[in-house]
């Protein structure tokens, strides 16, 4: 197999780069450009810890080719928050408790984030289905749907 | 049909190993600057310990949260912290940072007592100063404590380490101190089983847990709805498939836990209780927060359709059985 | 929540670490990287029980990239691991004892090589029968998986005279529960990174225990518990599946023989596969009550799974006894259990050591003796519940902190307002 050369939008910036193209999108996402908050708890689309917004919409990176992304734009939570100010999800995520190893934090937010740019005033029976594909064992989601909640309120 | 059940569960739980030693410690240095660093080999597996021990050496030295730095569980820097298991770093790494804090205490107490020119006992450490009980307008910051300690070419620095006080069992009938304290939990659980599909829906769960002290709000309750939740698991989804020594599903798809959907409407209780043993009183909430909800939750299930379950889990295919729906090969 | 005058404590302060969590900046072991870092990957058993006749890791030694292959035959120290009880290889030299046992672990430059390597790594078994069952584990004729005999721990707690109290009793009700193997599922796979230098071997991994892994690392390379320095980083969840030893020996072993760095992340299924599982239990219980709602006596029966080694299967016996009788007074309690070695996967810690299993059964049988009363299932807990000065059956009076009655009058109360 060949490299080819892949250009796409990440984080509000136009990147390129030669890879491989059957290489999983998590691993040129944590290797080449080194944003490490997308996390692989399963390797099988099971878990949303790699979630990654593409085009505004969550899709699990450990199921996705790089080569599946050009043209593309691409957001990480490396790229939530914008010159130094935190997203409000980052800021409800961090009031209401919803982080405790906060391994699947960077996904559940970019579900929530997804959510809210389509629905800004989603019911709690919506962000329970928004975040359906987001395994948590930690915090028993109760705390997480508060931060959406608290960030609707905003 | 459906058809809607409560119950009851409740449980104790001894903080800290059965009747062993299980000792940690910590320790701690106040800077000149009143930014505080905390060693402590307790393990931040997510739990929230990082942050007790900080919010225990802050209420200790009377400084505020912000000006803690806790390193954590470094062998090369910590010193012995044990597990993060059997509920006990609360209890016991709070319990050694506290002693590590009043170590370095007593040290600026000396120091502050002759700058005040009043007895040590009197003096009150809160929120960034020091007064006196007995007279207020004795007092000054900790920067000013600080300096005076320089001055006088002190160093507040603190080791502590607790042990929690048990004994060693009887070999033969068990006999002795199993644990120093105990957390206790009782949670009430309301299902709705659906007779057609065998369906179990967790709807409503109540969670009281007497924690001694509730050092964080907010965490204590976190570890309530985690723990109802992973109860939930265990009382209805979970279960390894083994056969010939082989896990058949080890994989989230075919063993299932709880996702956002499956979440009951949880109310967190915290009780507090007085004691002296723990730092503050606070005790362990870490696995009483899933124990109980597992009776409730299976009291419940058995409480909708009048049946009584041998097994967990109670899945949708034993419910049909024993409701006479399943046709059996 | 708390009225007393604290200014700090009781305050819901925002985590220490919840900043980095939520900008993505926090490091856990597989976000880890340093020059010239192998990667390393384990092979393993496929069969529960056998002799191992000949293994050869030529083919794989001879592919481009691959730095080492080590078996038990290269650990400079000893073999053997375990919290409590150190019956675990390392990597195995005398028998497999479960599917997943370590046979070989190797090092190489890029995962892939690593995962090629591992294809290329031939064995060759002698089957032993095997063991799944506790019944079979005991029974005489049935071969030996660690010693002379198959039961890992056995305990017997008695106190009062339980016969004489059983007659006295006005209704017993008797029970069997059953719970199943579990597995913790933390949403982070076990990982870690080892780095040798200046005679240092640093060990930068997800763990619960990392003061028990420096002993067990330094045990298996050799080198005083100082030379060893375990750093837990930032850990995704672990719920007692990560007290047990996981990559830490290891990476520890690859890295002190290549003197590189050396990474290994746990795909999911490796990660489940051959973390500690919580103990299947059965439990027989008999619990007696006089008419007006006195517990007087409990008899308990139980059995455990703790598969193919002991890992924390002494702690959950142990507090599976010294709990099954619940939060209650009980004046009259005999429980005798048995844990038994099996080629399973191997059962260890998971949230609540026995503790939640027998709670299952303790209050299985208060709802049943409330039923058989016509008693509400909370007053009969109220009558019984222990309190300041209450003897348990291990004789320990207790002296303070006592709150169990209030959760039982306060969780009434919140569900009689919600529910
Ligand atoms: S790692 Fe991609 S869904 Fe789990
Ligand atoms: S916070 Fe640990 S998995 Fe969600």
């Amino acid at each position: 197999m060949e490299k080819i050369k892949i250009a796409f939008n990440l984080n509000d910036q136009d990147v390129s780069i030669e890879t491989m193209p059957n290489k999983r999108l998590l691993d040129m996402l944590r290797e080449d450009f080194n944003c490490t908050s997308v996390k692989e708890g399963c390797g099988e689309g099971e878990c949303g810890a790699c979630t990654v917004l593409r085009n505004g919409e969550p899709v699990t990176s450990c199921t996705m080719l790089a080569g599946q992304v050009q043209g593309e734009r691409l957001l990480t939570l490396e790229g939530l928050s914008k010159n130094g100010e935190l997203d409000i999800l980052q800021k409800t995520f961090m009031e209401a408790g919803a982080v405790q190893c906060g391994f699947c934090t960077p996904g559940m937010i970019l579900s929530a984030k997804a959510l809210l740019m389509k629905n800004p005033h989603p019911s709690r029976d919506e962000i329970r289905r928004a975040l359906s594909g987001n395994l948590c064992r930690c915090t028993g989601y109760t705390k997480i749907f508060k931060a959406v909640e608290m960030a609707i309120e905003e | 049909m459906k058809k809607r059940g409560k119950g009851v569960g409740s449980m104790w739980y001894g903080i800290g190993n059965t009747g062993l030693p299980n000792p940690a410690a910590a320790f701690i240095e106040v800077l000149s600057d009143t930014s505080v660093n905390l060693m402590v080999g307790c393990a931040d597996i997510g739990q929230g310990s990082t942050t007790v021990m900080a919010q225990i050496a802050a209420e200790e030295l009377g400084l505020s949260y912000e000006n803690i730095h806790v390193i954590s569980a470094d062998t090369m820097v910590t010193p012995e912290g044990g597990a993060s298991s059997a509920s006990r770093q609360t209890f016991i790494s709070g319990n050694a940072t506290k002693l590590a804090a009043r170590q370095a205490k007593a040290t600026l107490t000396e120091v502050a007592a002759g700058f005040l020119n009043v007895p040590g006992e009197e003096l009150i450490f809160r929120n960034g100063e020091i007064f006196s009980s007995n007279d207020n307008s004795k007092k000054m910051t900790y920067r000013e404590l600080m300096a005076e300690m320089k001055k006088h070419g002190r160093l507040a620095v603190g080791a502590g380490a607790y042990n929690p006080k048990t004994t060693y069992l009887h070999p033969e009938t068990m006999a002795g101190i199993p644990y120093e304290v105990y957390s206790y939990a009782t949670t009430i659980a309301e299902v709705e089983v659906d007779t057609e599909t065998g369906e179990i829906e967790v709807l409503k769960v109540v969670s009281a847990h007497d924690v001694g002290l509730s050092v964080n709000d907010t965490m204590v309750e976190g570890q309530i709805e985690g723990g109802v939740v992973m109860g939930e698991g265990f009382a209805v989804f979970e279960k390894i498939e083994c056969s010939n020594g082989v896990i058949k599903n080890p994989i989230f798809s075919k063993y299932l836990i709880p996702t956002a959907m499956d979440v009951p409407d949880i109310y967190s209780v915290v009780v507090e209780c007085e004691g002296e043993c723990g730092p503050y009183g606070a005790k362990g909430v870490g696995e009483p927060a899933l124990i109980p909800s597992i009776p409730a939750i299976a009291a419940a299930v058995e409480d909708a359709i009048g049946v009584r379950f041998c097994c967990l889990p109670i899945t949708p295919t034993d419910v049909l059985r024993e409701l006479g729906k399943l046709k059996t090969q | 929540m708390s009225d007393r005058d604290f200014s700090v404590l009781g305050q819901s302060v925002i985590r220490k670490d919840a900043l980095s969590k939520v900008l993505g900046e926090a490091k856990f072991a597989a976000d880890y990287k340093f020059e010239g870092m192998l990667y390393g990957g384990v092979f393993r058993s496929t069969v529960p029980h056998a002799l191992i006749k000949h293994f050869d890791a030529s083919k794989a030694l001879a592919l481009p990239g691959v730095a080492c292959v080590l078996t038990a035959k290269d650990i400079p120290g000893k073999n053997r691991t375990g919290i409590i009880i150190k019956d675990e290889p390392c990597l195995v030299d005398d028998k497999v004892r479960r599917v997943g046992d370590a046979i070989a672990i190797v090092a190489a430059d890029t995962p892939e090589q690593v995962n090629e390597a591992l294809d290329l790594m031939e064995v060759e078994y002698e089957l032993l029968e095997p063991i799944f069952t506790v019944e079979r584990a005991l029974e005489e004729d049935s071969p030996k998986i660690h010693g002379a005999t198959n039961v890992h721990a056995k305990k017997h707690l008695e106190c009062g005279d339980v016969d004489a109290a059983f007659a006295k009793c006005d209704v017993i009700v008797e029970h069997t529960y059953n719970t199943s193997m579990l597995t913790h599922m933390f949403i982070e796979p076990d990982a870690g990174i080892a780095r040798y230098e200046d005679k240092i071997m640093t060990v930068y991994c997800s763990t619960q225990n990392p003061h028990y892994d420096r002993a067990d690392v330094a045990g298996v390379l050799g080198l005083p518990n100082n030379q060893v320095r375990i750093v837990q980083v930032t850990t995704g969840g672990g719920f007692g599946g990560k007290l047990d030893i996981s990559v830490q020996c290891h990476i520890a072993l690859l890295s002190h023989f290549t003197g590189k760095p050396v990474k290994m992340v746990r795909s999911r299924k490796e990660s489940t596969n051959v973390s500690a599982k919580r103990h299947p239990m059965t439990m027989k219980a008999k619990t007696g009550a006089t008419k007006d709602g006195k517990i007087q006596a409990v008899e308990v029966y139980m059995t455990g799974d703790t598969g193919a080694y002991a890992s924390y299967g002494p702690a959950v016996i142990t507090r599976a006894v010294v709990h099954c009788m619940g939060p209650y007074e009980v004046p009259n309690v005999r429980v005798d259990a048995v844990f038994t070695y099996t080629n399973n996967p191997m059962a260890g810690a998971f949230r609540g050591f026995g503790v939640p299993q027998v709670a299952y059964c303790h209050e299985g049988q208060m709802n049943a003796i409330a039923k058989e009363l016509n008693m509400d299932p909370i007053e009969l807990r109220l009558l019984n519940a222990h309190k300041i000065g209450t003897t348990i059956a291990t004789g320990q009076v207790l002296e303070e902190s006592v709150g169990f009655k209030e959760t039982l009058i306060q969780a009434a109360a919140k569900a009689k307002e919600v529910m």
